[in-house]
């Protein structure tokens, strides 16, 4: 199961599993962000490349309006999948171990 | 031993594919820092069938077995066309995020985080077959039916 909300600050804060039966109640989420925004991804344990495309659909909608998303507290395996793809090229990541 | 199970083609079978491999990895002994990494390439491969498969009530049958230092899954798609899916199209992850569009990442992952994969097609059933080998080794990186990139 996947759960994201508003947290402390404004800070959108994730956990779960981000995976192809959740993509779209997280793109739904994520589409209403405006600006900079921090993705708190301390609780989310697993993304799949379907959650990949929520994150990089979000950073080029943030980007096009000079804001973008920043990712925290990535785990290992996360963020083995974000190298992976290039992504650490794309957001600023703090990483977890 | 082997696990093996058999799922209806949706994406909402997902939570059942993953509370099989969890299951199946207790049963087996399997290390449990694979089990992520399993899942993703599972997943992969399984929406791949739920996207771009036939319209059919056939199952997909997943079958996991532990090998040495790992594990082996084979993943049988029972009403299939054939189309080896581990010679799609390759993915450019170092494109600037302004040529970058959502997908075509799935299998270009794979190949980073498998030992090994191949592709099967049994012409006289119609089933398609992936098998992809996965142990606490780093990947092999090799070319040929090795994953490699």
């Amino acid at each position: 199961m996947l759960a994201i909300d508003f947290g402390a600050q404004g800070v959108v804060v994730i956990s779960g599993r981000l995976d192809a039966a959740q993509a779209a109640t997280a793109q739904a989420f994520l589409d209403r962000i405006q600006g900079t925004a921090t993705l708190d991804c301390r609780g989310l344990e697993y993304i799949s490349s379907a959650g990949l495309g929520v994150l990089l659909k979000t950073q080029k909608r943030l980007m096009a309006s000079a804001g973008k998303l920043r990712l925290s507290g990535v785990n290992p395996h996360l963020r083995d999948i974000l190298q992976y793809s290039g992504f650490d090229q794309i957001f600023e990541i703090e990483t977890i171990e | 031993m082997t696990a093996t199970r058999a799922f209806s083609r949706s994406y909402d079978a997902l939570d059942d594919l993953f509370a099989f491999t969890a299951a199946a990895f207790a049963s087996e002994d399997i290390a449990p820092g694979l089990r992520l990494d399993v899942d993703f390439v599972l997943e992969e491969l399984f929406t791949n069938v739920v996207k771009y498969g036939r319209s059919t009530d056939a199952p997909v049958r997943i079958e996991l077995a532990a090998v040495d230092g790992g594990v082996e899954v084979t993943l049988t798609d029972e009403d299939a066309d054939d189309f080896d899916v581990t010679r799609a199209r390759q993915a450019d992850v170092h494109a600037p995020i302004e040529q970058r569009q959502p997908g075509g990442l799935g299998l270009h992952l794979i190949r980073k985080l498998v030992d090994h994969i191949e592709y099967r097609y049994i012409q006289e059933a119609g089933h398609a077959q992936v098998t992809f080998r996965k142990t606490l080794r780093e990947p092999a990186h090799q070319g040929g039916a090795d994953a490699g990139d």
